[in-house]
């Protein structure tokens, strides 16, 4: 009995020992991250709207936790062929939006389809729709390319795809590497190509520029409007809006769990930007207010400025050369996505 | 030839999940982990180390110090049944441990997903969540049943050799022999299925694992306290026959023929009890997890 405990208390020190070698690896991160292979990505172009398998609909979509509304009514649609950007602010519903989508959280009430039909649905799900939602999304103590070769086996595609990925995304020479070892940034790039193993025609991606470099978000960026420009549909996550603006031409903003705009990024900019303000300097300003008309709106905006609104920069610089006011500056004063973003979710984003 | 196009595609003609591909890529989730050649080994050592202790105890029984009473025993050990009694015993060489194992096996299966977050891609590639623990419970089956392979294949080589030592013969082929050793097959392969079903209702690893040992270890104690404080009020033979309602004590009344203690219920008892407890765990993961949010 003695001997079989003492083989007991081995088997459990083998089974410690396997967590800490995992824990271990994970802190390691050895060599230079491998290099992101060549841009741009080619392959056969297909014109917009002719892949519609790839439309998604969310509509009605509501999540309830304990009472506390997550996701609120929510509806939108996507279109194959753009690049669509899901933007909101930290704790504004995204995430659970995405993953109702993809049938990994139950919504309360609501659908929401891909190609007309529920995730759970489809036929070969990811040879349909691809998806990365969290960066540590492997298992530890396994290579990157061995995670990638379960899926296939899972999914009955080739084992050999696994290695077309990973030298899609640059992972080639790390594929003895295992997960723990893994930088954050190729963690985001073993999770893209996961979501490409099954060269689906939906990419939906929930915050993918999260520890990228530079030179890593701007690949993305080019692998993601390239697929856009095949047609496929790209639906991304992001809080940030600077990578919005370069890269989506669509955005859904939400706030609170709640719909606050949608629109092309233009549309929504210039919805916020109406009657926007111009900033003049000028020796003159009382004989510029007089020569501008009824429409204007002049106020002093300190150091002999002034803000116009009412009429635009083009009506201001006609008026002043016709009246002779000499004009040493004229700006407009638009405001830019940030401040339509800020402007459409402060407040919401603090009740929760 | 871009990096968007797929020759491994192009040449699958047959692609999608089945039942039999899903089973694969489940083993395959163990075996491109550490937590093969640990358990590998780690089994291997163990069934050894069991096989060593248990050949010194039927040393012993065979060849007793000069007593009256052990040499009486001694004598029941030679006769046929005696010595197939033996046999079948060394042939199940550290079972009554060697199935923790495969339970913690099947108890890694299910927790691994959740705490290496992998639960994510796992049902992002097959939605359909009951067809994924069905995969699972076929595969910790499969394992378990590896477990017995190997126990049975070192102690298989050891026992006869061990018997000739020791200057006793047997068939090693006879029903006693041959009966033991599948009923320890379908002990392994059931907690296999116990461990994973209790990962599905545990999702914790460490909690899983300890839950586990504590059924498997600390039940027989629990229960058999609890039948004897019924009997100590209602005096009938059967209650004392109760404690089997405890997987441990199920499975030891499966696998030990005859009566596993006094008023012990039948044989075949412990295994319907052991069944079921399986197919309840499996069925209650398979519900749980159907419709459980995967948040991470």
């Amino acid at each position: 009995m003695v001997v079989l405990l003492g083989a007991l208390v081995l088997g459990g020190l083998a089974w410690l020992i396997s967590h800490k070698r995992g824990a271990a690896s994970a802190a390691r991160v050895d060599g230079a991250p491998p290099r992101l292979p060549e841009r741009p990505f080619g392959g056969k172009p297909v014109p917009a709207g002719k892949l519609p398998g790839g439309r998604i609909v969310v509509s009605g979509l509501t999540k309830e936790y304990r009472g506390v509304k997550a996701v609120d009514n929510l509806s939108f649609v996507v279109e194959p062929g753009r690049v669509t950007g899901f933007l909101g602010p930290n704790g504004a519903g995204k995430t659970t939006t995405l993953r109702m989508l993809l049938n990994l959280v139950e919504p309360t009430s609501g659908t929401a389809t891909i190609g007309g039909t529920r995730y759970a649905g489809l036929d070969q799900p990811i040879r349909r729709v691809g998806a990365v939602l969290e960066a540590s999304a492997a298992h530890k103590g396994r290579t990157g390319r061995d995670h990638l070769r379960v899926i296939c086996q899972s999914a009955g595609i080739p084992l050999a795809r696994a290695d077309e990925v990973l030298e899609l995304v640059g992972l080639t020479v790390a594929d003895g590497r295992t997960f723990g070892a893994y930088s954050l940034g190729m963690r985001q790039r073993l999770g893209l190509a996961a979501a490409l193993l099954g060269d689906p025609q939906v990419l939906i991606l929930d915050e993918p520029a999260n520890g990228l470099d530079p030179e890593g978000i701007q690949w993305m960026r080019d692998l993601l409007r390239t697929l856009a420009a095949h047609g496929r549909t790209v639906l991304l996550s992001s809080h940030l809006l600077a990578e919005m603006k370069l890269l989506a031409d669509d955005l859904i903003i939400i706030a609170a769990g709640r719909l606050a705009a949608r629109g092309t990024v233009a549309s929504i900019v210039s919805s916020m930007t109406h009657g926007g303000r111009i900033l003049v300097r000028t020796p003159e300003p009382g004989k510029l207010a007089a020569v501008l008309g009824s429409d204007a709106v002049v106020t002093p905006a300190g150091d002999g400025d002034v803000y116009i609104t009412g009429v635009d920069a083009v009506a201001v610089g006609d008026a002043a050369q016709r009246a002779g006011i000499a004009i040493y500056q004229l700006v407009t004063d638009r405001p830019d996505l940030e401040a339509a973003f800020l402007k459409l979710t402060t407040g919401k984003a603090a009740i929760r | 030839m871009t990096l968007l196009d797929s020759p491994a595609l192009d040449q699958a003609r047959d692609t999608g999940t089945t039942p039999l591909r899903l089973i694969r890529a489940e083993i395959m989730k163990i075996r491109t982990t550490s937590t093969w050649w640990l358990f590998l080994i780690g089994f291997t050592v163990f069934t050894a180390l069991a096989l060593t202790s248990n050949g010194f105890s039927h040393h012993y029984q065979l060849y007793p110090q000069q007593d009256i009473s052990g040499r009486a025993q001694a004598a029941q050990a030679r006769t046929p049944a005696g010595v197939a009694a033996i046999a079948a015993s060394m042939m199940t060489s550290g079972q009554f441990l060697g199935v923790l194992f495969a339970m913690f096996l099947g108890v890694l299966l299910m927790t691994n997903e959740f705490a290496h977050q992998t639960a994510t891609a796992t049902f992002l590639t097959v939605p359909r969540r009951a067809l994924v623990i069905m995969a699972k419970l076929t595969a910790a089956a499969c394992f378990g049943a590896l477990f017995w392979l190997i126990s049975t294949v070192i102690n298989g080589i050891t026992t006869p050799l061990y018997l000739h030592s020791q200057h006793v013969s047997t068939a090693m082929t006879g029903w006693i022999v041959v009966r033991s050793v599948l009923l320890n097959l379908l002990a392994f392969v059931i907690w296999a299925i116990f461990g994973l079903g209790l990962g599905t209702l545990i999702r914790s690893q460490v909690t899983a694992v300890v839950a586990g040992v504590a059924v498997y270890l600390g039940g027989f104690a629990a229960v058999e306290l609890i039948f004897h404080g019924i009997y100590y009020f209602y005096r009938q033979g059967w209650v004392l026959g109760g404690p089997v309602i405890a997987p441990a004590v199920a499975s030891n009344v499966m696998i030990t023929p005859g009566r596993a203690f006094p008023h012990a219920p039948p044989q075949w008892a412990g295994l319907v009890i052991m069944v079921g407890y399986a197919l309840l765990l499996a069925a209650a993961g398979i519900t749980l997890t159907r419709h459980r949010d995967v948040t991470s």
